[in-house]
């Protein structure tokens, strides 16, 4: 962290991303009958990763680890900005408060999904550590605790984990845009969607939707971040008291169906 | 954050960070970092006073849920300066705010791929449709319920 702070060069290759990213500003593409947004830190993350060694080398091994030890703290500045958003829509938000509660338990429908997918392309034990939740850092955790992390499940949910970060962030961007071209739900509705325990993919879903809405852009991004906050209090409990038995009973009621035999069992 | 950190060495990262920010603010967004200062000055505080009642305070609840707990509790209605907190944080585009971390967030990407080529692509397949069924369900019952409650 010391070292981070000190490292001029981190520092100065990062306030490059930023200035070029936000000359570029944001680019909207008309899709159907709704509007594609691409944002300023979708392309500063972007150049971050081709600058490093696989690709341009401008940054090091030590750089790539110094940076990832400041992301925790420079989120702080953001959460800070939303603990201001939510702040003057307080009330709202409470009026709100069965929509903003009942939605989390959408968050369960991705082992319904996921589980039988992951199955049929032939994973096993990695499909509930995978598919039981989204798979952000309190999910990590959680099965780290029960399984191991170097356990099939944990391969699973560790899997999902770096996908998310990898491509979370793009691809919750684009398909809040993508629903909000479509008109299918109400922006408030994907706005609390856009809450799914992890910041940056809330804020590149929260993002996109404020500026294909700007005249609502206040309350979608007091909503996300309600939602994110609930998600990230409740998600851990969440999974523990309901997706994860409920993924292990789907499980090996597909094992079954599948491979005519019981699975083993849940550490072998 | 994994390592303990000192509140001077938190303090410096932010300042760094809130010095981007006003720059990309300023070329990205229009607000004049003068007129952006105040506002961000306030978020530095605001997480600054997060950090220390982490460090010192509540140590095992992290920064952030005070963070922006005290961000919620100086610009709630209720709160006497709340105006004013509201129209200086406002010169700070929340945008303009997420284009550093993403910045640093890709540099520190870059570590992660290999363990992420070896995850292979069927992990990549469920993720996707992890990230897709989780937001639609949600975004389903959130409309069906601010329907029924007559808000939307």
């Amino acid at each position: 962290m010391n070292d981070a702070v000190k490292n001029v060069k981190l520092h100065l290759v990062v306030l490059v991303l930023v200035v070029v990213s936000e000359l570029i500003g944001i680019i909207t593409f008309k899709v159907g009958p709704g509007k594609l947004v691409l944002l300023p830190m979708l392309y500063a993350m972007f150049m971050g990763i081709f600058l490093g060694p696989k690709f341009l080398k401008v940054v090091k091994e030590k750089e790539m680890f110094q940076a990832s030890t400041l992301v925790g703290l420079t989120l702080l500045l953001l959460m800070a900005r939303y603990g201001t958003l939510v702040g003057p829509k307080f009330y709202e938000i409470l009026k709100a408060g069965p929509a903003l509660i009942l939605q989390e338990f959408g968050n369960i429908a991705t082992l319904f999904v996921g589980i039988p997918i992951a199955m049929y392309l032939g994973l096993k034990r990695e499909s509930v550590g995978a598919a039981h939740s989204i798979a952000r850092e309190p999910n990590v955790a959680l099965i780290g605790d029960i399984y191991g992390l170097d356990s099939a499940e944990g391969r699973g949910v560790m899997g999902v984990y770096i996908c998310g970060t990898v491509f979370g962030t793009i691809f919750f961007g684009l398909m809040a845009s993508f629903l909000a071209a479509f008109e299918i739900f109400h922006p408030y509705a994907l706005a609390m969607a856009s809450g799914v325990g992890s910041a940056s993919m809330m804020t590149a879903a929260v993002g996109s939707l404020s500026a294909a809405y700007p005249s609502m852009a206040e309350g979608i991004q007091a909503f996300g971040v309600a939602s994110n906050t609930l998600s990230g209090i409740d998600g851990v409990y969440m999974s523990l008291i309901i997706a994860l038995p409920m993924s292990n009973k789907l499980y090996s009621y597909l094992y079954k169906l599948k491979y005519k035999t019981s699975p083993e069992a849940y550490n072998d | 954050m994994t390592k303990k950190q000192t509140l001077l060495e938190s303090f410096v990262v932010l300042l760094i960070v809130s010095v981007m920010v006003l720059l990309g603010n300023h070329v990205g967004f229009n607000n004049n970092a003068v007129e952006a200062l105040p506002g961000m000055g306030i978020l530095l505080l605001l997480c600054v006073a997060g950090v220390a009642t982490n460090m010192y305070v509540f140590k095992k609840i992290p920064s952030v849920l005070f963070v922006i707990t005290y961000g919620v509790i100086v610009t709630v209605p209720a709160f006497p300066f709340c105006d004013v907190i509201n129209a200086y944080v406002a010169k700070v585009n929340f945008l303009a705010l997420t284009t550093p971390i993403l910045a640093y967030a890709g540099i520190a990407i870059g570590k992660d791929l290999d363990a992420f080529k070896k995850s292979g692509w069927r992990i990549v397949i469920v993720s996707i449709f992890v990230m897709v069924s989780t937001y639609i369900a949600s975004a389903a019952i959130a409309q069906g319920v601010l329907k029924f409650m007559g808000d939307i």
